[in-house]
């Protein structure tokens, strides 16, 4: 049995056709070559292929297709804005926070969501909202440096 | 692949009209996650998913005039952390919340699939039992109540009957006197879910005398089933709680649970660990109660 979805992508309205048992990260990955998007643990824990729904944090490999139909849909490619890097994206790359690269994706639309929930974030709120992705190269030290130096500091 | 089909269900009565029809082939998919990981893992190839997600009666949360919460079955995790009414009416369910996962999993696991999912390791069903909520399910004949103590049956099993749906779950309001306090034992708690020990305690203290009037215990991680510690809360109901009254009460507990050995502590391990937790959040909740913290609410 296909159903046909509506997916909003980074802004753009999608339509597809899935199996009621097809993964978000499917969708995202083999329908619209979206292939920033991770995939590693298949169970929610590894945060790689984490994206945002409606601005909030999901993992896409465990969210079907057909529980996102309708809702707005934000992966690392729906960062850049006119060919530019957010100040966070920027961050990263002055920190050092990127090695072999594979977990960036997660850990940049968490930290998204985060920013823009708490601007202001503090260092423990950041240690807090980064505690569900993994990252095997960096020791997290330049990934929370590289987030609290984009906190909007009150002026 | 065997073909699937789907009913996404706007109302209670839809969903339960596709669960009769499905004569028990038919999963359930509320935030959707245990699922997911399950199909990932390809330990399960559903034929029917029955899609109860957009059920606005499902959904939200309600303190009544007597004061009794309502929590609706697809209430995220994260809504219970941060709902103001939560908070006021049953401070140890966003403390909870607050230990579970991450982030991630808060937007979108909900309070009625967690529940109805019975996992051992589950956060919730250790808050519910303390509580004594009262769990609300609706089936082809119409709505029933099963008391939080009686929920949990076996590993993954609850009381719920085969087309079943859990509706909401009510909490009776606290009692004046009371405190309550949530504990939890995780190396990492995002990650580390297979691993964890938690303790719910609900204390009732009589002021002039100090005594524990009542006591509602749950416990997590400790056995194939959420644990309702009935002998424990016996051995500490109508005492001053004690140095000696609660070592007593941890000698009690350490037989009354049977924590599973896994890779990462032993069964023996779990047992020190739960007696731990539960002295130091005992030990909050008996606080909390003397400062009248949550009769002031
Ligand atoms: C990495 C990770 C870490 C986690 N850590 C924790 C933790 O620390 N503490 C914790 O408590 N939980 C934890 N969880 C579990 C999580 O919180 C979810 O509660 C759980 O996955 C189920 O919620 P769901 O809404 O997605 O349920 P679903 O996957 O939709 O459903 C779960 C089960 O319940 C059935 N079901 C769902 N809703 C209903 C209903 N209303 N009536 C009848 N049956 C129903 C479904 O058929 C299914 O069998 C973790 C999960 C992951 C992936």
């Amino acid at each position: 049995m296909s159903i046909e979805i509506t997916l909003e992508v980074n802004g753009r309205t999608h339509r597809a056709r899935v199996e009621p048992t097809t993964t978000l990260i499917e969708v995202l990955r083999e329908t619209l070559g979206l292939t920033g998007t991770n995939k590693d643990c298949g169970m929610g824990i590894c945060g790689v292929c984490t994206v945002l729904v409606n601005g909030r944090t999901a993992s896409s490999c465990i969210l079907l297709a057909v529980q996102a139909d309708g809702e707005r849909i934000t992966t690392v490619e729906g960062l850049e804005q006119d060919g530019h890097l957010t100040p966070l994206q920027e961050s990263f790359l002055r920190f050092g926070a990127v090695q072999c690269g594979y977990c960036t994706p997660g850990f940049l639309m968490t930290a998204t969501a985060l920013l823009a929930e708490k601007p202001r974030a503090t260092r423990p709120e950041i240690v807090d909202a980064l505690r569900g992705n993994i990252c095997r190269c960096t020791g997290y030290k330049k990934i929370v440096e590289a987030v609290e130096s984009v906190v909007a500091r009150p002026s | 692949m065997s073909e699937c089909r789907y009913t996404r269900a706007r109302r209670v009565d839809e969903a339960v009209a596709a669960l009769a029809e499905a004569k028990g082939d038919a999963h359930v998919i509320a935030g959707g996650i245990a699922l997911g990981i399950l199909m990932n893992e390809k330990l399960v190839s559903p034929t029917w998913l029955v899609d109860i997600s957009r059920i606005e009666a499902l959904k939200g949360i309600v303190r009544g005039p007597d004061g009794t919460l309502r929590i609706g079955a697809l209430t995220t995790h994260r809504e219970v952390e941060e709902s103001p009414a939560v908070a006021a009416a049953q401070p140890m369910l966003p403390e909870m919340a607050a230990e579970i996962a991450c982030g991630r999993i808060k937007n979108r696991g909900t309070f009625g699939g967690n529940l109805s999912l019975a996992d051992p390791q589950g956060d919730p069903p250790v808050a519910v039992i303390a509580l004594r909520a009262t769990m609300r399910a609706a089936g082809p004949l119409g709505v029933r109540d099963i008391p939080a103590t009686e929920f949990f049956r076996d590993l993954y099993t609850t009381a719920l009957r085969e087309g079943e749906l859990l509706q909401e779950v009510l909490f009776p309001p606290l009692a004046p006197g009371a405190g309550t306090a949530y504990g939890k034992f995780a190396a990492r708690r995002a990650m580390d879910y297979t691993s964890t020990v938690a303790v719910g305690v609900r204390a009732v203290v009589e002021p002039a005398t100090g005594c524990i009037k009542d006591i509602g215990l749950g416990l997590g991680g400790v056995g194939p089933i959420p644990v309702w510690a009935r002998a424990t809360e016996a051995a500490l109901r109508g005492m001053r709680p004690e140095p000696a009254v609660i070592d007593r009460a941890c000698d009690v507990l350490v037989d009354e649970i049977e924590p599973l050995a896994d890779h990462l502590y032993s069964a023996d391990f779990k047992r020190h660990v739960a007696t731990v937790i539960l002295r130091r959040t005992l030990a909050r909740a008996c606080a909390r109660a003397a400062r009248g913290v949550e009769a002031r609410r």
